[in-house]
């Protein structure tokens, strides 16, 4: 102490410079550490960016709960809608009326609504169908293969493929109307969207 | 013996599979850890519980079988998920940073110690470099300790007293530093240290005031030179004064910015969890929506599909861990979260089976390894559980017998089979000899006889409620007039049907050597769905009116009056 107040005089200035060359240093490590932080908070941790869009959609082969068999390849030629559900999670059961009324709509165009039920039981998934009436054609990916090369993680998951058999759109969480009549209409023209869509979703087991 | 049936618990999908060559499972092992589990957090592939990440396995060992290299492998998951499925990421772009931040941290860091520890030993190691003539020193030493007290008037008008003020307090310091030196209240080192620094210090003054023509004009001149406006002590400490208090404001607003920085971020992020299995994160950061499964409003009232499910593989790898480190109330409560959203995992009643039988409550016990059973009869853990239950606590050796039997028709060969095999070969031999059955509870007890309770339980005509078909009565003993903690014994009843009349022996008690003499407290307890570890609404409880009975009471009769 005594030796930090004897050479007030001549050194007042050069201890001032120090202060504030101080708090800018600290200031300098502080900021940017609270920004990544806070960063950090903005972001979802489970939240994985699907690197499939604009990518040609994975052929896939599954049996319809009617006994058909259906592949990718019989779709070519018409925009498919394709929807990852599972009659254990609640986002797809908030969506299923509303998919069910958007089929009703586009069922007579050259539009395809393919959903595919996943980890799940036969006895439920079907339960399932008639709970919600749904008349779309739908499948079970029985090993999980389908899912992973859609690379699917948080259902429902949407899908939407252009006649060409490319991806243009994906959605993870429920859909409403107005969005899928505006993404199957670009999906039909080929437009593929920037951005993956985002809503209430719930992630697979 | 948990640990490795677990293990191989994990491996059992791969397992089932006809005899594999063993490399190509530890090649998909090998992947699958190097692979990100999409719906866990920080686990791999190769260890998550989940069901995604055994079809990843599977994907894994199919490919390789397809003859795929394990590069072409991960580059498959990576196509599918992006590099995020990558526990490593590859060190190009921006993954690159992550690879190099760390060095370049450590570097930094070790280039920030290595310059402040030089500092410090210039300081130290030579605290000598003054650019003072040492004559001016020896000078200041002598007038220091000539007791020539300089007299300084406080002249706060003039700056230069200030450098007067200065001399005359370093000259005092320096005296008194002596003086404690001569009184053996410092060291040597330190004292010369010390007088070293006082005295530089003084002969700096000195020299400023030597320097100029007239003491008082060459001070101020001084003064003046380094300080564009005046300085009088005055000022300076107003200044200093100042530049405090500006710190201390710019401190007070910062504190202020980051509280509510994060007192607005935490609100809009936060919200009251709906239930026990809801969320306290909102949309607003980290979009999980209410119950985890978003605002989607027909969900409400739904029983059962709330609680996701990657919630539930994390509590069970919680409940394991604890379970191992032998943190028993942790597991527990794990277990029971996992139960509460989903009634029906097989794992969690397993493990609560084994923490009920290791607790003592062998009837609880068996029901929490049947239910695991009855959703999947072929649980190895939990035929285990069952069967060691049997045999240890119940001694049912037929029964024993049977589902170790049946954990051997689903256990791949190896030292735990042959374990198991062991087992029943003792309980087979124990069977043949039945006289000789150890009991060591029963054995050599005659007031056996006089510990039966007995008595009748009815419902409360009142209530009106009627037992569903599930449901099952549990005859709950506890010791003394309490009703809390450890029960003494509990008989459980399938599908009761009242009144009915009940007689509880020995063979009830959990604890092992303890017995139904003395005090007890009697109560009943009808559970709607059987299962103990949950508490529905409409469970029905009452107790016996007399409490404390004496062991070996009879008509203890019970009346259900109370809705839980």
């Amino acid at each position: 102490m005594r030796i930090a107040r004897s050479s007030i005089v001549n050194s007042q200035s050069s201890r001032e410079t120090m202060a504030w060359r101080r708090i800018i240093i600290t200031l300098a490590v502080l900021l940017p550490l609270i920004g990544i932080l806070a960063y950090g908070f903005t972001r979802d941790p489970r939240y994985i960016n699907s690197p499939l869009i604009g990518r040609p959609a994975a052929p896939f082969a599954v049996t319809l709960f009617d006994g058909k068999k259906l592949t990718l390849d019989d779709l070519k030629g018409k925009t498919v809608f394709l929807n990852f559900w599972a009659s254990w999670c609640p986002p797809c059961r908030a969506e299923a009326r509303d998919l069910e009324a958007a089929w009703q709509t586009f069922k007579d165009g050259d539009v395809l609504f393919l959903g595919i039920d996943i980890q799940d039981t036969d006895e439920d998934a079907r339960a399932y169908l008639k709970e919600f009436n749904v008349t779309y054609p739908n499948g079970r990916d029985l090993s999980g293969k389908v899912a992973v090369d859609y690379g699917v993680w948080g259902i429902p998951e949407t899908f939407f493929i252009d006649p060409q058999g490319q991806i243009t759109y994906k959605h993870v969480g429920s859909l409403g109307s107005a969005l899928i009549t505006a993404k199957l209409d670009e999906a039909r023209r080929g437009i593929v969207s920037a951005k993956e869509g985002k809503g209430a979703y719930q992630a697979v087991r | 013996m948990w640990r490795y049936l677990l293990i191989l618990m994990l491996l059992m999908p791969a397992a089932a599979q006809p005899a594999q060559q063993p490399d190509l499972e530890e090649q998909t092992r090998q992947i699958a850890a190097e692979l990100r589990c999409p719906v866990c957090q920080n686990l791999s592939a190769g260890d998550s519980p989940s069901e995604l990440a055994q079809q990843m396995r599977a994907i894994i060992l199919q490919q390789l079988k397809e003859g795929k290299s394990p590069d072409q492998i991960k580059a498959y998951f990576v196509s599918k998920y992006g590099e995020w499925v990558l526990l490593a990421p590859t060190a190009k772009g921006f993954g690159l940073l992550i690879w190099v931040l760390p060095f370049v941290a450590l570097a930094a860091g070790i280039v920030l110690v290595l310059f402040v520890i030089s500092r410090w030993a210039r300081k130290k190691g030579r605290p000598q470099p003054t650019p003072v003539d040492p004559s001016l020193i020896e000078r200041v030493l002598r007038e220091a300790t000539a007791e020539t007290v300089l007299k300084v008037e406080l002249d706060t008008e003039s700056p230069g007293s200030l450098l007067l003020q200065e001399q005359a307090r370093l000259y005092a310091d320096l005296r008194e530093l002596e003086f404690d030196y001569q009184a053996g209240r410092l060291s040597e080192e330190d004292y010369q240290d010390l007088r070293h620094k006082l005295a530089t210090e003084a002969a700096l003054v000195l020299k400023e005031i030597e320097a100029s023509p007239a003491t008082r004009a060459g001070a101020a001149a001084k003064v003046s030179e380094t300080k564009a406006a005046p300085a009088t002590k005055k000022t300076v400490e107003i200044r200093k004064a100042a530049v405090a208090g500006w710190k201390l404001a710019a401190g007070g607003i910062f504190l202020l910015l980051f509280g509510l920085t994060v007192g607005v971020l935490l609100t809009k992020s936060l919200r009251p969890r709906g239930s026990e299995q809801d969320s306290i994160t909102g949309d607003f950061l980290t979009g999980t929506g209410p119950g985890g499964v978003g605002k989607s409003s027909g969900m409400a009232g739904m029983p059962g599909m709330e609680g996701s499910s990657q919630d539930i593989s994390s509590l069970l790898v919680q409940g394991r861990a604890a379970y191992e480190r032998q943190e028993y109330p942790k597991a527990i409560e794990a277990f029971k979260k996992v139960l509460a959203s989903d009634p029906n995992q097989p794992e969690a009643h397993t493990y609560m089976g084994l923490l009920l039988s290791q607790a003592g409550h062998a009837d609880g016990a068996l029901l929490a390894f049947d239910r695991a059973l009855s959703v999947n009869p072929k649980f190895p853990l939990a035929l285990w559980g069952k069967g060691m239950l049997l045999f240890r606590a119940k001694e049912d050796l037929a029964g024993a017998r049977e589902t170790l039997e049946n954990l051997l028709s689903v256990m791949p060969p190896g030292t735990e089979k042959e374990e198991v095999k062991k087992t029943i070969a003792e309980i087979s031999e124990l069977s043949s000899r039945p006289k000789q059955t150890p009991k060591q509870s029963k054995a050599g007890s005659p007031p056996d006889k006089i510990q039966q309770i007995s008595g009748t339980i009815s419902i409360d005509p009142k209530l009106k409620s009627k037992p569903e078909a599930q449901a099952v009565l549990f005859i709950i003993v506890h010791s003394g007039n309490s009703t809390a903690g450890a029960p003494l014994a509990v008989k459980k009843i399938d599908r009761p049907v009242f009144p009915l009349s009940y007689s509880l022996g020995p063979e009830s008690v959990m604890m092992p050597g303890a017995s139904l003499s003395g005090k007890v407290a009697v109560t009943a307890r009808l559970d709607k769905d059987g299962n103990p570890m949950t508490k529905e609404p409409g469970n029905l409880a009452g107790e016996y009116k007399k409490n404390p009975v004496a062991g070996g009471s009879k008509n203890v009769d019970i009346v259900l009056d109370r809705v839980m």
